[in-house]
């Protein structure tokens, strides 16, 4: 019997139900080891009902995650656990790209949640671990084979009793194993915790079922998108988009066609290049939440994330391309990808809502990972630290320096990264008149500098874009300045992929301005 | 010299309140707040007070201060002109910052502007490294240069702050001295005096905010004290810092971003001294006033602190969207939620209210200002809870059309829905978001919300607390006297103390005991040195020593308190024990197999809190028996309204037991007691509200 509630007790009940997943995920990041986690929100929890549909998902998440959580569990409901095979104190565990986030370091972890024996709901999490063996995390590995382990969906905790066989398999492929153990558990706390604060909720309510409310949520949330999509202008816009690809000799190009139908957006990337050599390939998950994300901020920001808010977008990618990559693809490095997709979009809607859309941005996020022994402290250290390009101009203000965009990834600051590894960073600091000249300016990249002060080589996984390429302006607004990244004393580096840094050589990093937005007055 | 005075200045009201040591009596007092000079407003209400009384400002040993000044200093960007001096190739940190976005959906966000811009921003040539040695010696010459580039931009206050100087503070101590000795006009704040931590943009961002307020704030403090001299006042004045502890004016001039937070700090303080008065060692202080709401927590007879602040928020209830500044704050909860928040219906169909306030001007629709849309007060009007004739004591009447017009427009007509079901809707919905910030607030920290009792203060607190603590699963509510000057009554129980903070990275296997030794104890004997310049009892003081400690790889670090004492190896064990038991308390687990790792050491030194023993609070009528009305009152989940008895709060009786539903109307509130619960007034005149729950129901 499912039960329908007024306007008051919805919004009542739908900020409770908001307040528990992002009190979970606040656990998660907080107890977490992984740098990407804790530092960068890279983690996502969502509350789902009996079918695997989103209600609610953690607010302050990347967007990696967009719908990615209800996907898995509905694979995992058809095809590997039916859903009279669910059991109180069950978890699933997989990381398989496919079905989960796109790269093998996401960890997804599924929970029923069970009332009175009945299965009511699933609660997720899914986070990037701090190792999953392979070669050091990037762009470096050549097939999905060299990317590490692969764990297919497996019960970690099958009615209570864990899984040990398979907790000593992760723990002896992984370079930090502690801290990929210790995250995994995070993970399993936090399922737990927002299982134990839906279960009060109810108790409260008095109440045993969830999908009235569930729907209700699902309803509001897609009737607001649709409303929002409906106010534009029907058409079909197409954008055309040139990335580094290895920033050498094989750039890709990324072919957008959105199409405003009504109140539904159909996004489809025919003509986007092959997958690529390096580990820049998107699965179609991956793809569809960086496509979905744009569309969102300029459709529907404020409104809570779940399922409805997604119903109206459909994405689709020709299969083997970058963004729909198949098996034995690497895919490493897809969040180079992925964060790119939104200058696609933006660029093809722009030509539909000019005023709610921003020009391009310094993006990629910028990820060094560094790896070697520190004689300092006597121990091997990995150590994960990320930089940020110009943020993009706004239809009615300038872009910001060195922001964040689409992902949300703080800076490691320099003080703590000196204590981390046996480096000396020589500067960070704007890189003046680099954003896009416009109406609207776009925002400053940076320049980072650091050198190897140890004795011993470092090994480096380097994560760059728009070393070729730019930053495009929108709308008559000019284009930013493209990155730049070199060896002093001068040797060749490549942008992406696996390198050393040997003792007394320094890395210059130059990130790329924002584009600009309007003509120059 | 029996008399301790509390002064606070708000946004609108001067509060005063005058303490008689010997008779253990306290005497309110309240004016506007003036401006521009708010010193204006001190002394018209000191002189008043102390005419009331019947005593020379002579007879006050102590004043103890707190003021928005700083606060509204940073936001209104009204601070001095400031340089800032950091290492070369670092001079943009303060406009990079964490590169973090503070709302993900939001393209259009706008970021907080740097207090310094590009021109006055200039690199010296030193290098420290993380270990503490110095790369690059910094030369005189250098030091003098850099400032002199400053000077001749116009700038009237430096902040200093260069790479690593937490682990070594020649650098920064070397620029001290040149600006001292050759630029003595200049205001100077170097980082290592005022928060030397790890983390760079942090550690900048708080010395940078230091000296852009030190000159309006020196200024300030100097007319103050010269004109409370002139009123004849021979005493102390202490200043109420963020922490709930008061410093001198010399420690407030040094170091003025400590009063960020000195009023709510008074309000939490205040809470401290009802739950000694009441013999509630743990206490959930609620105060909801026009616009926001607070709560803080009061755990075993201290309140929560914390060392997470933002001063200037682009968007007020937004974490990120401020400047940051790692000052020892009392922990407290802003939620945006107050007596003015407006109700709508969003775009989905729902009902919200808040963050958006009509505040005091237009204020609620009933207040018949020209505000036109629905607000919590005009809800609570409407119910039946506030009684139009009697609010501020009758000072001010309300409009009930008025507020049945707005809710009825705005609300009750687009959800088809009567008004009085829209104004339960606006009061729920409100209460709900007051009872889920709060709860995240609690568990957050590892406490149940259930084993609370709750304060409750401001003008809107005991008109909402009733249904909060339902919410919470409260069982017991006292609503204190002097409700309306609850922070300055905080400001006379808070100790004299003084926090030193120092940033030693390394994991516990790899500690230098020597060397923290030395390190831990210089930290204690500034504090004492501190207290004996304030001319407080030493004997008395204690000393609480914590650290900021996480597994070796975590970013984020818990507050764990440490043994006093010599530290050494042996000392591990120990030091474990009180990590994994803070661990496990928060975050109901343990990592097996870890190392530890201490990032930040903090030692308060602390004088003993000044007692007070209210033998009789305030007003002293006795009443011999109990008069009371009845009205129609509208309580959640009844289809009608309910007559409910309505008191005068002056006129409750000690050692009565009442019944429940009342109302208890006062000048500066009304509280609001519904169904399943009983109250009294204990002999200091608090109402305490019993709640029973039907079982099963929490």
């Amino acid at each position: 019997m499912k039960q329908r509630f007024d306007a008051i007790t919805l919004s009542i009940v739908w900020s409770r139900l908001i307040a528990i997943v992002d009190e979970a995920g606040t656990t998660l990041q907080r107890t977490a080891f992984s740098t990407v986690t804790r530092e960068s929100n890279d983690f996502a929890v969502v509350l789902m009902d009996a079918y695997g549909r989103s209600i609610a998902q953690s607010s302050i998440s990347v967007p990696s995650f967009l719908g990615v959580l209800p996907m898995l569990t509905k694979v995992l409901l058809e095809r590997y656990f039916p859903p009279n095979s669910w059991r109180e104190g069950d978890t699933v565990i997989t990381n398989d790209p496919w079905l989960c986030a796109g790269h093998k370091p996401d960890i997804g972890l599924v929970s029923p949640i069970m009332r009175n024996g009945a299965l009511i709901g699933f609660i997720g999490t899914i986070a990037h671990s701090p190792d999953i063996g392979g070669t050091l995390w990037g762009a470096g590995g050549r097939d999905l084979y060299e990317e590490g382990l692969m764990i297919p969906p497996t019960k970690l905790i099958d009615a209570g009793k864990e899984n040990t066989v398979l907790l000593d398999i992760i723990e002896a492929n992984v370079r930090a194993p502690k801290q990929t153990i210790g995250d995994i558990r995070a993970q399993l706390a936090a399922n737990e915790q927002g299982t134990r604060a839906l279960l009060r909720l109810m108790d409260e309510m008095n109440i045993d079922d969830i999908q009235g409310i569930a729907e209700q949520v699902i309803e509001a949330s897609e009737r607001a998108m649709r409303e929002a999509i409906m106010a534009a202008p029907n058409g079909t816009y197409r954008y055309e988009y040139d990335a580094d690809g290895d920033g050498l000799d094989e750039p890709v190009r990324i072919c957008c066609t959105v199409t405003i139908a009504d109140d539904e957006i159909i996004v489809d990337y025919e003509g986007t290049s092959p997958a690529h050599r390096l580990g820049i390939n998107a699965v179609l998950n991956y793809t569809y939440a960086y496509t979905a994300y744009p569309i969102k901020c300029v459709f529907s920001p404020d409104v809570p994330n779940n399922e409805g808010s997604f119903r109206p977008i459909h994405v689709t990618a020709p299969q083997g391309s970058l963004l729909n990559a198949q098996k034995p693809s690497p895919l490493g490095a897809r969040n180079i990808t992925g964060n790119i997709l939104h200058a696609a979009v933006f660029g093809a809607l722009a030509q539909a809502v000019p005023n709610q859309v921003q020009a391009d941005c310094g993006s990629a996020c910028w990820c060094v990972v560094l790896n070697g022994y520190d004689a300092r402290r006597n121990r091997e250290y990995v150590e994960y630290f990320f930089l940020n390009g110009g943020y993009g101009a706004r239809p009615t203000m300038d872009g910001i320096p060195t922001l964040s965009f689409p992902t949300n990834v703080a800076n490691v600051p320099v003080e703590v990264l000196e204590n981390s590894a046996p480096i000396l960073v020589t500067e960070k600091s704007l890189r003046r008149n680099s954003g896009g000249n416009g109406a609207y300016k776009g925002g400053m990249g940076q320049k980072f500098a650091f050198k190897n002060i140890s004795h011993e080589p470092i090994n480096i996984s380097l994560l760059t874009e728009k070393t070729k390429t730019v930053a495009r302006g929108l709308n008559g607004g000019g284009d930013g300045k493209r990155g730049r990244v070199y060896i002093k004393p001068k040797r060749y580096i490549a942008p992406k992929g696996l390198d050393k840094l040997y003792p007394n050589e320094e890395l210059v990093l130059e990130l790329p301005g924002g584009g600009g937005f309007g003509v120059p007055d | 010299m029996r008399y301790r005075l509390g002064v606070d200045i708000g946004g609108t009201f001067t509060d005063f309140v005058l303490l008689d040591e010997a008779q253990a009596r306290l005497v309110f007092g309240k004016t506007l707040t003036t401006y521009p000079d708010p010193t204006d407003g001190i002394i018209v209400g000191t002189r008043s007070l102390l005419r009331d009384c019947g005593i020379e400002a002579r007879d006050i040993h102590t004043i103890v201060h707190g003021t928005t000044l700083v606060t509204n200093a940073v936001i209104e960007r009204k601070g001095a002109p400031t340089g800032f001096i950091t290492t070369e190739g670092f001079t943009d940190v303060p406009e990079i910052g964490r590169e973090l976005r503070y709302d993900i959906y939001d393209i259009f966000l706008v970021m907080p502007e740097p207090l310094v811009s590009k021109k006055y921003r200039v690199g010296v040539h030193e290098r420290i490294l993380a270990s503490g040695e110095v790369l690059k010696q910094l030369s005189r010459d250098d030091a003098r240069t850099a400032v002199q580039k400053l000077v001749q931009r116009g700038v009237k206050s430096v902040a200093v702050s260069l790479l690593h100087s937490f682990m070594n503070p020649s650098h920064e101590r070397l620029i001290g001295e040149v600006i001292r000795e050759e630029f003595p006009h200049l205001y100077v704040s170097l980082s290592v005096d005022i928060m030397p931590e790890i983390r760079e943009y942090e550690r900048s961002s708080a010395t940078i905010m230091n000296a852009y307020v030190q000159p309006i704030t020196d200024r300030y403090l100097q007319v103050l004290e010269q004109r409370l001299q002139e009123l004849g006042f021979e005493g102390k004045i202490h200043i109420m810092i963020s922490s709930g502890r008061l410093t001198t004016v010399q420690g407030a001039r040094k170091a003025p971003i400590q009063l960020l937070e000195s009023g709510p700090a008074g309000g939490a303080m205040a809470g401290v001294f009802f739950s000694s008065l009441t013999q509630h060692r743990d206490m959930l202080c609620f105060d909801m006033g026009g616009t926001t709401a607070k709560a803080s927590l009061i755990v075993n007879g201290a309140p929560e602190i914390t060392h997470q602040f933002e001063a200037a928020r682009v968007r007020r209830f937004k974490k990120g969207s401020g400047l940051p500044v790692r000052i020892p704050v009392i922990d407290l909860i802003e939620i945006g939620a107050g007596g003015g928040s407006i109700a709508y219906i969003d775009k989905l169909g729902l009902l919200k209210v808040g963050p958006e306030s009509a505040a005091s001007q237009p204020g609620p629709a009933c207040y018949g200002r020209g505000g036109q849309k629905p607000t919590v007060t005009d809800a609570d009007l409407i119910l039946g809870y506030l009684n139009e004739e009697y609010f501020l004591g009758g000072t001010m009447r309300l409009s009930r059309e008025a507020a049945y017009e707005a809710v009825q427009r705005h609300i009750a007509a687009p959800l088809g829905i009567s008004v009085e079901q829209a104004a339960m809707g606006i009061r729920r919905v409100v209460d709900e978001n007051m009872a889920n910030a709060a709860r995240v607030h609690i568990i957050e920290r590892g406490f149940d919300p259930r084993r609370f009792p709750m304060m409750a203060f401001g003008g809107a607190g005991p008109v909402h607390a009733f249904s909060v603590a339902r919410l919470l699963g409260v069982s017991r509510i006292i609503i204190p006297v002097g409700a309306g000057v609850t922070s300055a009554l905080g400001f006379l129980v808070s100790p004299v103390a003084s926090e030193a903070t120092r940033s030693y990275v390394k994991p516990l296997d790899e500690i230098d005991w020597e060397q923290l030794n030395a390190m831990l104890y210089e930290m204690e004997q500034e504090g004492f040195a501190f207290l004996r310049h304030a001319d407080a009892d030493v004997s008395q003081a204690t000393v609480r020593r914590v650290a900021d400690m996480r597994y070796v790889g975590q970013g984020h670090e818990i507050t764990v308190p440490m043994p006093l004492g010599q530290l050494s190896e042996q000392s591990i064990p120990a030091i474990t024990s009180a990590f994994l038991q803070e661990y496990e308390f928060r975050y109901n687990r343990t990592v097996p197999g870890m190392r530890l790792e201490i990032v930040t050491w903090r030692v308060a030194v602390s004088a003993a809190a000044p007692k007070i023993l209210p033998s009789q609070h305030g007003t002293n009528g006795v009443a011999s028996k109990t008069s009371y009305t009845q009205r129609l009152v509208w309580f959640e989940g009844n289809a009608a309204p309910t007559m409910a008895d309505v008191y005068r709060r002056y006129d409750l009786v000690q050692g009565v037991v009442y019944t429940a539903p009342a109302i208890i109307e006062e000048k500066e509130s009304t509280t609001v007691i519904g169904q399943h619960a009983r109250f009294s007034v204990d002999e200091h005149k608090n109402i305490v509200i019993d709640m029973y729950y039907p079982e099963g129901s929490v």
